[in-house]
C-alpha cells in the first residue's frame, strides 16, 4: 500500500476517534473540541475529537466577528505546504478516493467546475452566514450529513431529533446522493468543485514554502503525472495549479524523475 | 460482437435491479456499492419518513440520476483513458490494446483499412511520444502491428437505400468507401487510373512498399461489396453535377497529385519527382547520369534512392536543415546508409542548360521561418538532369464551379463538410499532403459525419466497447527490437524491401516491453 493512503487512513483514525460513541451514543464535548482540524470534518459526528474549521469559520461570521483565529489557522498550514493536507489527511477525500476506485466508466470534469467552490466559500459560507446568522454550508455540507446526520438521526432513541426531519434533511440527502454518484465517476467531484476549505488553500498554492518542481528538460510530456493525479492537475503544465493536493503521486509515478517536491 | 450483447444483458438486468448489471459482467464490488447507495437510501427515506415535504422531490430527482447513471454504466463497461500513443494517432488506432493482444495472442482487433501497410510506412507519432521513451527507448509500436491478427472486414447484413459516390480511390477515399459499406450503405468509387490504391500504389517505391502487400490489402477492403469504376474521370468522362443528382452525398478524396513547380529560369528541362517515381514504378530503367534532386520530402528521397538504384549519381539539395526535413526519419538514415548526400541550405535560382545555379540559404529551425537567401553565395555545380520534389498540390480544377477552393488549391472544409451540404472531402485534398495514417484517419472520421448527415441524427451515443479485457504484466528490461536492415551495399543493386519483419518471438517479446500505460498510471 502507498505511504500516503496509510497516512491517510491513521488520520481519518484520528479525527474520527471517539470510540466510545460506538456504544455509548452522544457527540464528545471534551477540551479536544476546541482545536480544529486542518481539513473538513463534522464536528457533529459522534466519533468526530476535533472541530471543523469551516464550521468555526461561520460560527464567526453568525455573530459579526472576523475570524483571526481560523484566518491564521488556515494562512499557518497554507503558506507552509498549500494544499497537502486535502491530500494526506482529509477523511472525505480518502471517502472519494476509494470509491473513484471501483471498476465502472470514468468521466473528466469540466474545468470551469474547479471555480464553484470560491462561490461556495463566498456566498454560502461568507455572505449568507453573515446575514442569516446560521452557518448554511454546514446545513448543505455533504460530509456533514454522511458523519452528522444520518447516524444521529438513526440512533435517536427519544425521538425528539426524528421529528426535526423536514425538508432541509431530503435535500441534503439529494446532495449526498449526487456527490456520490459523480464521485464514482469523476475523481474527487466534490475536493475539485464544492470544497471551501480546499478553496482557501488554493490561494496559498502558489506561495507555499514547499512547492512542486518541474525539470522541463526531462519532461516528455508522457501525461502519466495527470493520470494518476487524483485530482487531474495537468502537473506539467502549471506546477502551481489551484488543484494540486500535494500528494506527491505524480513524483513517485513519473518515469523520468521530472517531477519533484520541495522547499522553494 | 458477443461482448455487445453481453453488455445489453447487463444493461437490462440493471434497469430491474439496480447494480445487477455490474454484478452480472464481474464487477461485484461496484455493483455491491450501487446496491448499498440505492437501497440504503431508500430504507433511510422508509425509516425516516414522516409526512411529504417538497424537499423530497430533490431526493426522487438524485435516485434518478443515480438509476439513469447506473444503466449507463452497466452498459458501457469499463474505458480507459488514452494514453500518449493513442491520443497521437492520427489514424485512430489504439496501439497499447493492439500490442496487449500480441501479447495475449487473441484475434479480436477490429479490421482497419491499410494496417499492414502502416506498419510499414508511417511516421510513427506515438513511438516519439511513447511513456517508454523516458525509460529508455520507446516500444516498436509500428512493427509490432505485424504481429496483430486483426478480424476479418465487416460486411454489413442490411443496406440501407441511400447511395454515396466517393471520388478518388486512394487510401483515404478507400477507407471511407469500408466505413460507409460497413454502416450499409451503396457505395460507388470513381477512379481515373486503372487501378485503386493512390500514392501506395502508384508513386512509393518498391523496396519501401511491395505492390504485393498493397494489393492484398485492397483486396480485403473490396471485401466488404462497394462498386469500384476505374478510369472515370470525373469532369471529362462524368460530370459532377451529374453525381450530385444522383447520389445522397458526395466525398471527395481525389489526393494531391499535381507536382509543385519550382518558379525559377529554364524550368522547362527540370523533371517532376512523382512522373519519374511513377515511371520506375511501372518497370521504366531510368539512366540519366549525374541527378541532382531538390526538396527534402519523402518524395524526394523515394526518388533519389529509386534513382541510386539504377546506377544514376544522386545528391539531395533542401533549402533548410536537415533535422526540418519533412520526410521521415528512418528514410533519412536509411538514405545517408546508402550514401546519398544531402546538402542543407541550398536553393536553386537559375538554370542553364546542364549548369545550375545555386546559392546559399538561412533559415530558422522549424518549417514555418521564412527562408533568406544569403546574398553573393552563388555557386555552380553542373547535373544532367535536374528533378524537383519540392511538394504536391492538389489537383482541384474540377470542382472550381461546385465548392470553395483556397489559393493553394485546396479544398476548403469545416470538419470534413465543403460549402455544399451533400459534398464532403478529406485527405491530401483538403490538407495538403500528409501521411497515409491521416488519410485514413480522416477517412475514419468522415465516413461517421457522412453518416451522422444522411441519418440525420443529432446525437450518437456509441461507445468504445474493448472486446478483451487487456492484461497487465511487470516491466520488463529487454532493449528494443532491432529491425533486421538488408547490407547498403547489397540492397542499392535491387528493388527487394529493405526490412525484413520480424518473426512472431520476436514481435512478442517487444509487445512486452509496453509499459501499458491505461492500467499502470491509474490513481
Amino acid at each position: 500500500m502507498k505511504l500516503k493512503r496509510i497516512v491517510q487512513f491513521i488520520a481519518s483514525a484520528i479525527t474520527l476517534g471517539n470510540y466510545p460513541a460506538i456504544w455509548q451514543g452522544g457527540i464528545y464535548q471534551g477540551p479536544l473540541k476546541q482545536g480544529c482540524v486542518p481539513i473538513l470534518n463534522c464536528w457533529g459526528c459522534p466519533l468526530s475529537l476535533f472541530s471543523c474549521p469551516i464550521g468555526a469559520l461561520q460560527h464567526f461570521f453568525n455573530l459579526h466577528l472576523i475570524p483571526s483565529y481560523i484566518a491564521g489557522f488556515f494562512g499557518a498550514i497554507g503558506t507552509v505546504v498549500g494544499r497537502m493536507a486535502c491530500g494526506w489527511l482529509c477523511p472525505f477525500g480518502l471517502f472519494q478516493d476509494l470509491i473513484y476506485k471501483l471498476k465502472t466508466f470514468k468521466m473528466r470534469m469540466p474545468k470551469f467546475f474547479s471555480y464553484i467552490k470560491y462561490g461556495v466559500l463566498i456566498v454560502i459560507a461568507g455572505i449568507i452566514a453573515w446575514i442569516s446568522g446560521e452557518p448554511w454550508f454546514c446545513k448543505l455540507c455533504p460530509a456533514g450529513y454522511i458523519e452528522a446526520g444520518i447516524p444521529l438521526v438513526l440512533a435517536d432513541k427519544t425521538g425528539d431529533i426524528k421529528a426535526l426531519v423536514g425538508w432541509l434533511f431530503w435535500i441534503k440527502m439529494a446532495i449526498l446522493i449526487i456527490i456520490i454518484n459523480f464521485s464514482i465517476f469523476i475523481k474527487r467531484f466534490f475536493c475539485r468543485a464544492f470544497c471551501p476549505i480546499g478553496a482557501i488553500y488554493s490561494i496559498f498554492n502558489k506561495f507555499s514554502m514547499f512547492q512542486m518542481k518541474i525539470d522541463k528538460e526531462k519532461c516528455i510530456n508522457c501525461d502519466s503525472c495527470q493520470a494518476v493525479c487524483p485530482m487531474h492537475v495537468p502537473i506539467q503544465n502549471s506546477p502551481h495549479n489551484i488543484d494540486c493536493i500535494r500528494c506527491l503521486d505524480c513524483v513517485k509515478k513519473c518515469p523520468t524523475k521530472a517531477i519533484s517536491y520541495g522547499a522553494k | 460482437m458477443a461482448q455487445n450483447k453481453k453488455n445489453l444483458i447487463a444493461s437490462i438486468i440493471s434497469i430491474f435491479i439496480v447494480g445487477g448489471g455490474q454484478i452480472y459482467s464481474g464487477r461485484i464490488i461496484t455493483g455491491i456499492w450501487f446496491m448499498i447507495v440505492f437501497y440504503g437510501s431508500i430504507l433511510v427515506t422508509k425509516v425516516l419518513w414522516i409526512q411529504l415535504t417538497f424537499g423530497f422531490w430533490f431526493v426522487l430527482a438524485a435516485w434518478i440520476l443515480f438509476y439513469l447513471f447506473n444503466i449507463l454504466d452497466a452498459y458501457r463497461g469499463v474505458n480507459y483513458f488514452a494514453p500518449p500513443c493513442e491520443k497521437n494517432c492520427p489514424a485512430e488506432v489504439k496501439p497499447w490494446y493492439y500490442i496487449n493482444l500480441v501479447v495475449s495472442n487473441k484475434i479480436s482487433y477490429p479490421f482497419i483499412p491499410f494496417f499492414k501497410i502502416l506498419g510499414m510506412i508511417c511516421p510513427a507519432p506515438c513511438e516519439t511520444n511513447c511513456t517508454r521513451k523516458g525509460i529508455d527507448e520507446p516500444v516498436a509500436i509500428r512493427t509490432l502491428k505485424h504481429g496483430v491478427k486483426t478480424e476479418p472486414p465487416v460486411v454489413a447484413e442490411k443496406k440501407r437505400k441511400e447511395r454515396v459516390a466517393i471520388i478518388g480511390g486512394g487510401p483515404c477515399g478507400l477507407t471511407a468507401a469500408y466505413e460507409l459499406c460497413k454502416l450499409g450503405y451503396q457505395v460507388v468509387v470513381y477512379e481515373k487510373e486503372k487501378f485503386l490504391g493512390g500514392v501506395l500504389s502508384a508513386y512509393i517505391p518498391e523496396f519501401r512498399l511491395p505492390r504485393s502487400i498493397v494489393e492484398q490489402e485492397i483486396e480485403q477492403i473490396k471485401r466488404a461489396g462497394f462498386e469500384i469504376k476505374t478510369n472515370v474521370e470525373i469532369g471529362k468522362d462524368i460530370n459532377l453535377a451529374e453525381l450530385i443528382t444522383d447520389y445522397n452525398a458526395i466525398f471527395i478524396a481525389s489526393g494531391a497529385g499535381k507536382s509543385a513547380g519550382l518558379g525559377i529560369e529554364g524550368e522547362e528541362q527540370v523533371l517532376s519527382g512523382l512522373d519519374i517515381l511513377e515511371r520506375i514504378k511501372n518497370g521504366e530503367q531510368i539512366r540519366l547520369g549525374k541527378v541532382a534532386v531538390i526538396g527534402g520530402g519523402n518524395t524526394a528521397f523515394d526518388v533519389a534512392r529509386s534513382l541510386l538504384r539504377y546506377g544514376n549519381e544522386v545528391a539531395i539539395y533542401y533549402r533548410r536543415g536537415i533535422e526540418d526535413m519533412p520526410a521521415e526519419d528512418e528514410n533519412k538514415t536509411e538514405a545517408d546508409e546508402e550514401g546519398i548526400k544531402v546538402y542543407p541550405y541550398t536553393t536553386p535560382v537559375k538554370i542553364a542548360g546542364k549548369k545550375l545555379v545555386m546559392v546559399k540559404t538561412q533559415a530558422p529551425q522549424g518549417r514555418k521561418g521564412k527562408v533568406e537567401i544569403v546574398s553573393g553565395s552563388e555557386f555552380e555545380i553542373e547535373v544532367d538532369k535536374i528533378v524537383a520534389a519540392i511538394g504536391q498540390v492538389p489537383y482541384t480544377d474540377f470542382l472550381n464551379d461546385y465548392i470553395k477552393i483556397d489559393e493553394q488549391c485546396r479544398i476548403v472544409t469545416k470538419d470534413g463538410r465543403t460549402s455544399n451540404p451533400k459534398i464532403f472531402a478529406g485527405g491530401d485534398a483538403a490538407l495538403g499532403p500528409q501521411t497515409l495514417a491521416h488519410a485514413v484517419g480522416d477517412g475514419i472520421r468522415i465516413a461517421k459525419k457522412i453518416d451522422r448527415f444522411l441519418k440525420g441524427s443529432l446525437f450518437n451515443f456509441k461507445f468504445t466497447i474493448y472486446p478483451v479485457e487487456p492484461q497487465y504484466w511487470q516491466m520488463v528490461n529487454t532493449p528494443r527490437l532491432k529491425v533486421f536492415h538488408r547490407n547498403a551495399q547489397e540492397r542499392i543493386k535491387d528493388f527487394k524491401p529493405v526490412e525484413e519483419i520480424p518473426s512472431a518471438e520476436d514481435l512478442k517479446n517487444e509487445a512486452k516491453r509496453c509499459l501499458v500505460c491505461p492500467l499502470r498510471y491509474k490513481p
